[in-house]
């Protein structure tokens, strides 16, 4: 009979269809990637986020590795390590006991330090602006709205402020950012500790989310009298001016490296899971710039990976904290560095 | 069905110029309400073209995105495009067989209740907004064992799969019983007619429909922020492993400050669109040639 | 009108004469995708259902109308009620827009638009349904939202400021009101598709004799077109609805975020779909993961009841009016 060919034409398609499923998925497995070498998954703090992308070259031509890595916000790195889908998580937030308990077996390793900068948009004003905890906790609480407000001009004495509406850009994402400018604000403002708490997400009373860094960066950027807080990478690289904030000695300290490697002086020894606290310092540290923060890295203690995250990890932390400077990341302490190698060590298959 | 104001005192002749003026009234509104439309719609696409056309260059398909680049050094979003092809593909690899048979099921197998019910599932389906086909698949596949291309891909497949088997149902109707009673009266199994009578008759319509479901499922990006997001930058065309897609590409980039990441969403938005314009108006056309076909049998 | 009901010895196919191999593998490999299929749409509900369990375990139906939404550790409540009122206002002023657009271009396609306009026009708005809603969403961020902000809020808020809907105007156009007019755009072709379609299928003998009589062409449509139409109308207002609640990525990407509601349009906010694509890659809590899905599970109620109301409603119409089945497009 006449196309009696059709039926094998038609199951032909339908199998052949089927099967470019099974074909892709086993040449994909043969297919070469450019990098023929083991692929390092990680996600997690935008924070440090700058940082790592700095690496994926370097670390690449030194063991062949192919660094991986998703700035998907802190929380967001603990959930991904925590069910294994990545092979390390980063965080700016230190673990909490439920957290290590979720996560089953994982260690804590202090990869980086950096500062939260306090970033505005105020076209016109061309210095630096001064700022204090307090009056900064007032403004995040939406009670002081404008910028030619009396708290601010105290602080800034000579510089005529406009009476431009604050906005205010906070992150929408669970963010290890979000951790440790809201510990900072909880430290010096008991009003913000009661209302509103520190965590990797509050409740902001005011103002618009952006997702990441690049995200409230991107608000701040786009709308004038805007406020938002990132690391300070993100304010330098988008040309975005920064508060000099008041800390505990009474000067002005900037989120540079300096400031940084002084509020690290304050907490030289980190706990038992390897976290430390260097937010509002003491007042014996003059430089300290009051909103600084160590950044994380989360590894499980056991893995598949053992041997080649070790050598990424003891990289990152002696060679990788070169690439830092530049990027304003002042390379860890030499205490932080010896309790960070010891832990690496522990990592085994 | 009522025929309200339409007689006595309703089509009074000496409204007669009002009736006129409000009906002139309406007819514009109408117009403008078209216009409207189109404007929209114009808008859009120039933002895109317009936009998208300055940053438009090769190195966007060829060359992998650099995060945080000091230099200027040129960059662009394989990784996407090459993990949407996979992505795309392998959903409808998944979706094309089981929508033919589950529409070759329902029109030639199946008694009148389980056609009205498995129908009114698909409906269901295609209802099922994007983001809880996200929800679904995250908890059901991506929990304690990770993301991967082939899991974004299943996402999608739930989606398209709804499309296809309706396209082919609607061809399948079409398909006139002679036929089917002529391959049966000479002596064809059933079996037999269906793959190789009837079936042939309805490839117009079945590739109209997946062309308009791939359409539909190459800007999806809610399904693939669960499954398939935490990517790296080089190229992969490894389903096991979560692939960058173009749609999450544009989603991520829309949101940085920097207007050169901008820059480059605006030009794979344009490459997107371009795609699936093409796609859309290809199916339809096809859809109306192969109706008329059909019909004209 | 299936192939069963042609002949006798296909309507028995296991009695009376030989069993076929192939009738059989056909019918069963078939029907198994078929009810794999419909397995899929259970699968999806129970699984959505399974992961808020621990949210509706901890918080029951109360949940579904408390308004918070507090992550801070050791202070976690959250609860649906200000996303639920960001949806309902999204999508309700976004429907009140997108209808009479939408019942505008019907009509001009159906009735007013001269032969060689018709089908280039209807193209192009079935090719606005097309474009993907990132990319509406990216053309949101960068281009309507800005737009917006400067021209329209700022202007409205000086003029009518003293209402609490038009408050202060938005930072860099992200607001409950760019999310609105976004909505209104991906809806409004859906919406209009189908009501063109609903309105080519009036009986033309019908939209005759009404102008036989006299009538203008706006009173046949009203006195004819728009009752005879009417539950198909309802059916696609309704569909419009469920789009629009379910849209997540172009209203994440436009609408701001926020957890609390205020009354000031051009304020930000979420909505049921945009809270979980906003959080969606991780929470700290497993509380936290499952109220999301929770929120994923009053979304999926809602497009269920969305969805298979206006089913009900196409089959009522269609039985009313006699179309057998498959007679519409």
């Amino acid at each position: 009979m006449p196309k009696s060919g059709r039926p094998i034409r038609i199951l032909t398609v339908l199998a052949a269809a089927a099967a470019f499923a099974a074909v892709a998925v086993s040449t994909a497995g043969a297919s070469p990637a450019r990098h023929a070498g083991t692929t390092i998954t990680g996600a997690g703090s935008s924070f440090v986020s700058p940082l790592v992308a700095q690496w994926i070259t370097p670390i690449g031509a030194a063991y062949g590795y192919e660094l991986q890595y998703s700035a998907v916000g802190s929380g967001a790195g603990v959930a991904a390590i925590t069910s294994r889908t990545v092979d390390f998580g980063a965080s700016d937030a230190p673990l909490t006991p439920d957290q290590f308990t979720a996560c089953n077996g994982c260690l804590q390793i202090p990869w980086a330090l950096g500062a939260t900068a306090i970033m505005y948009n105020l076209p016109g004003v061309k210095n630096l602006l001064h700022m204090d905890g307090p009056t900064l906790a007032q403004i995040f609480m939406g009670q002081i709205t404008t910028w030619n407000d009396p708290a601010i001009a105290k602080l800034n004495p000579g510089v005529s402020l406009p009476s431009t509406k604050i906005a205010i850009a906070h992150r929408s994402d669970n963010s290890g950012t979000t951790f440790n400018f809201t510990d900072y604000l909880s430290s010096v403002s008991p009003a913000w500790k009661s209302q509103i708490g520190s965590g990797v997400a509050v409740n902001w009373p005011v103002g618009s989310g952006g997702k990441g860094s690049s995200g409230v960066a991107a608000l701040v950027s786009q709308t004038p009298g805007a406020i938002g807080y990132a690391d300070v990478f993100f304010a330098i690289h988008n040309h975005l001016s920064y508060f000099t904030m008041k800390n505990r000695s009474g000067k002005y300290a900037t989120p540079g490296l300096r400031g940084m490697l002084a509020a690290a002086s304050s907490d030289q020894t980190p706990d038992a899971n390897n976290a430390l606290s260097i937010v509002n310092p003491p007042a014996k540290y003059p430089n300290a710039y009051p909103i600084a923060t160590f950044t994380y890295v989360i590894v499980p203690q056991q893995s598949s990976k053992a041997a080649d995250l070790k050598k990424f990890l003891f990289w990152a932390v002696t060679k990788g904290q070169t690439y830092g400077p530049k990027l304003f990341f002042q390379p860890i302490p030499k205490s932080v560095l010896v309790v960070a190698e010891k832990t690496i060590a522990k990592i085994h298959s | 069905m009522s025929a309200q104001g339409l007689t006595g005192p309703g089509l009074r002749l000496d409204r007669l110029p009002r009736r006129r003026r409000v009906n002139r009234l309406m007819e514009g509104l109408a117009w403008l309400a078209a216009a409207i439309a189109i404007a929209i719609l114009g808008v859009v696409v120039f933002s895109v073209a317009q936009k998208g056309a300055s940053e438009l260059n090769l190195n966007l398909l060829t060359k992998p995105p650099i995060q945080f680049s000091l230099t200027n050094a040129p960059q662009g979003l394989a990784n996407a495009f090459a993990g949407t092809l996979v992505i795309v593909g392998l959903a409808t690899a998944m979706a094309l067989p089981v929508g033919i048979l589950v529409a070759v099921y329902l029109n030639e197998f199946a008694p009148a209740s389980i056609r009205n019910g498995v129908s009114m599932a698909l409906d269901i389906l295609n209802g099922v907004p994007a983001i809880v086909i996200g929800i679904f698949v995250f908890g059901l596949l991506v929990v304690g064992s990770g993301q991967s291309g082939l899991k974004g891909a299943f996402a999608l497949s739930c989606l398209m799969l709804p499309l296809v088997a309706r396209a082919t149902m609607e061809v399948l109707a079409l398909v006139p019983n002679s036929l089917r009673e002529a391959g049966l009266g000479l002596g064809v199994p059933q079996w037999r007619t269906t793959l190789s009578i009837v079936l042939p008759q309805t490839v117009g319509g079945i590739v109209t429909g997946t062309v308009l479901a791939v359409a539909r499922v190459a800007g999806e990006t809610a399904p693939l922020l669960f499954t398939s997001s935490l990517v790296g930058t080089q190229t992969s065309w490894n389903p096991y492993h979560a692939l960058q897609t173009v749609p999450v590409a544009i989603f991520e980039l829309s949101e940085s400050p920097d207007p050169a990441d901008h820059a480059r969403a605006w030009a794979a938005a344009l490459v997107l669109l371009v795609f699936i314009l093409i796609a859309s108006l290809a199916g339809r056309w096809l859809a109306t040639r192969s109706r008329t076909k059909m019909l004209a049998r | 009108m299936t192939a069963l009901d042609l002949t006798d010895a296909t309507r028995r196919p296991f009695t009376g004469r030989r069993v076929r191999f192939g009738d059989v593998a056909l019918q069963v490999v078939a029907g198994a995708a078929a009810a794999a299929a419909t397995v899929l749409v259970g699968l999806i509900i129970w699984k959505v259902i399974d992961g808020a369990r621990p949210a509706i375990s901890h918080y029951g139906l109360h949940f579904v109308w408390r308004i918070a939404w507090n992550p801070v550790l050791g202070r976690e409540v959250y609860g649906a009620g200000s996303f639920l009122f960001g949806t309902a206002i999204t999508s309700l002023f976004a429907l009140c827009l997108a209808a009479p657009l939408a019942m505008g271009i019907a009509l001009f396609l159906s009735e007013l638009a001269p032969r060689g306009v018709r089908a280039p026009v209807t193209a192009l708005v079935e090719t606005l349904a097309a474009v993907p809603s990132v990319v509406i969403g990216l053309w949101g961020i960068l281009v309507l939202g800005p737009a917006l902000r400067t021209n329209i809020e700022s202007w409205l808020h000086s003029a009518f400021g003293f209402i609490p809907l038009f408050g202060d105007p938005s930072q860099a156009g992200a607001s409950i009101f760019t999310a609105i007019i976004v909505l209104t755009i991906m809806i409004l072709p859906i919406v209009s598709s189908i009501s063109r379609e609903l309105f080519l299928g009036v009986p033309p003998e019908l939209k005759e004799g009404a102008l036989a009589l006299g009538t203008t062409r706006w009173e046949m449509v009203r006195g004819v077109v728009f009752p005879y139409a009417r539950g198909g109308i309802a059916a696609a207002l309704i569909l419009g609805l469920g789009r629009a609640v379910g849209e997540a990525i172009a209203v994440t990407q436009v609408i701001g975020g926020g957890v609390f509601i205020h009354a000031n349009l051009f304020g930000g906010g979420d909505t049921l779909a945009s809270k979980i694509a906003a959080s969606y890659q991780g929470s700290s809590t497993n509380l936290q993961t499952a109220s999301l899905v929770y929120l994923g599970l009053i979304l999926l109620v809602f497009s269920l009841l969305a969805n298979i109301s206006a089913q009900l409603i196409v089959r009522r119409v269609a039985r009313r009016h006699g179309i057998t089945r498959g007679g519409h497009a």
